[in-house]
């Protein structure tokens, strides 16, 4: 695709030196600084200082919006109740009255998902972190951690793999075709999936957001592209705006997800 | 990179495809600012949140406990109130029909007392004007019969002159006429 849009980019007339002929070069920026440590090479990259600094914004939002609670709330803080009370709602329709301890570490998920997200589509940081997978991976072992650390503290170890490897009312042959199913789906395929389904959303939704925008910047200058270029414009907001309904939704869905896993290890199915 | 990198195969073009493995560097700097921002979130923002909370419970609580019993405060008044009413009503039913017995009952007696002394009235002027017929009859003929006896001595004085007899009648009708 890339070579694709650079060949009709130079056939059209457009300035454009291969920018795109590597995928990686959107997502994996050079160290800023680097340094050897247990035989590794260690680094700071753009896309690590756009993790900290959307989750310091994070923090900072937080801090400032508790900071001087009020029970007769603000602006500031009923926007913050507001967030909290969203994950709330998933606790209490997933989980039920017992999910309530839940909702601090769903809410965490949730804001810190939304804003690395959000900064596929922040101006002058175009990068999401959760386009790169390690942002993905551990977000997904974490919640692996939570709900297996759940499942063993409500059912007990033995109880809880039990409960995984022989669900309750299958007759006994179907287990020869359901164990394996199950432990690999339970164990292995959740936390997988969850963080597939956001790595590959956001790395998708950020090549679409630099297409479109590399588009623009190419075909507009041509001489015979610019109808393109001027589509590309135009398509921008649509982009934009497509992006930050999947940029919510992909939170939404890890943290509900993440719910789901814990109200499975509530008790034994 | 300590993981092999694995490269998406993108069949028709030479790329080398989207790196899937996580780069070490980014996956523990990231974990360490996720795992921060857990902290704070746990240490700052949810204790402070949670306890607002219970407190807005609470007040919450407390007022609907206290509008509950205020409510029903004004029932219970609500429904004094109502009986006090409904006691006076009946009470100004009582003295409005009391009144209206006294008022009929007084019309009756000054309609009675009226009718009475209305016929005694008649009675009495029916009893003066009897009396006052008869004195008058009776002073008329005493009248008369003066008149007469005088009438006829002059007569009786005058009775060979005709032309005097004719005005001795003129003259007592004269006189009469005069009298009037």
């Amino acid at each position: 695709m890339t070579q694709t849009l650079t060949l009709a980019a130079a056939e059209w007339g457009g300035e454009f030196d291969g920018v795109l002929d590597d995928i990686n070069a959107l997502f994996d920026f050079p160290y800023l600084f680097s340094f050897e440590m247990f035989g590794e090479e260690w680094g700071i990259n753009r896309t690590i200082l756009i993790a900290w600094l959307m989750t310091l914004i994070v923090g900072v939002i937080f801090v400032m919006g508790t900071r001087n609670m009020q029970v007769v709330p603000g602006k500031f803080q009923s926007a913050i109740e507001m967030v909290v009370e969203f994950n709330r709602q998933i606790a209490m329709e997933i989980i039920g009255p017992k999910g309530l301890k839940f909702v601090p570490m769903l809410t965490t998920f949730f804001v810190a998902i939304f804003a690395l997200n959000l900064a596929k589509i922040t101006p002058f940081l175009m990068l999401p972190p959760t386009g790169r997978s390690a942002w993905p991976l551990f977000f997904a072992g974490i919640a692996w951690l939570i709900y297996v650390g759940v499942g063993i503290k409500e059912q007990g170890f033995i109880g809880y793999f039990k409960g995984v490897a022989f669900p309750s009312g299958v007759p006994w042959p179907l287990y020869i075709i359901l164990t394996p199913i199950e432990i690999v789906s339970t164990l292995i395929l959740r936390p997988f999936t969850l963080a597939v389904r956001l790595f590959a959303n956001m790395a998708a939704g950020h090549i679409l957001v630099v297409i479109t925008l590399v588009t623009a910047w190419i075909f507009l200058p041509s001489a015979l592209g610019w109808p393109i270029g001027v589509f590309a414009v135009v398509a921008g907001p649509l982009v934009f705006g497509f992006e930050l309904f999947i940029i919510a939704l992909q939170a939404y869905i890890f943290t509900m997800l993440t719910a789901v896993y814990i109200d499975s290890s509530m008790e034994a199915h | 990179m300590l993981l092999t990198t694995i490269h998406l195969a993108v069949a028709d073009n030479g790329d080398e495809g989207l790196v899937l493995l996580p780069d070490l560097s980014e996956l523990v700097m990231g974990l360490v600012a996720f795992l921060l921002l857990i902290a704070i979130m746990f240490k700052f923002v949810f204790p402070k949140l949670n306890e607002t909370l219970a407190e807005r419970g609470t007040q919450i609580q407390g007022k609907m406990e206290e509008a509950d019993a205020k409510l029903a405060e004004a029932e219970a008044a609500k429904r004094e109130y109502e009986a006090s009413l409904d006691d006076a009503r009946g009470e100004a039913t009582q003295i409005i029909d009391e009144a209206k017995a006294t008022a009929e009952s007084l019309r009756a007696d000054i309609l009675a007392k009226a009718e009475t002394e209305a016929a005694q009235i008649i009675e009495r002027a029916q009893g003066e004007v009897a009396t006052e017929r008869q004195r008058v009859v009776q002073e008329l003929r005493a009248q008369v019969g003066t008149m007469s006896v005088e009438l006829a001595s002059r007569i009786v004085e005058r009775e060979l002159d005709a032309a005097t007899h004719e005005g001795l009648v003129d003259e007592y009708i004269q006189r009469l006429s005069n009298q009037n």
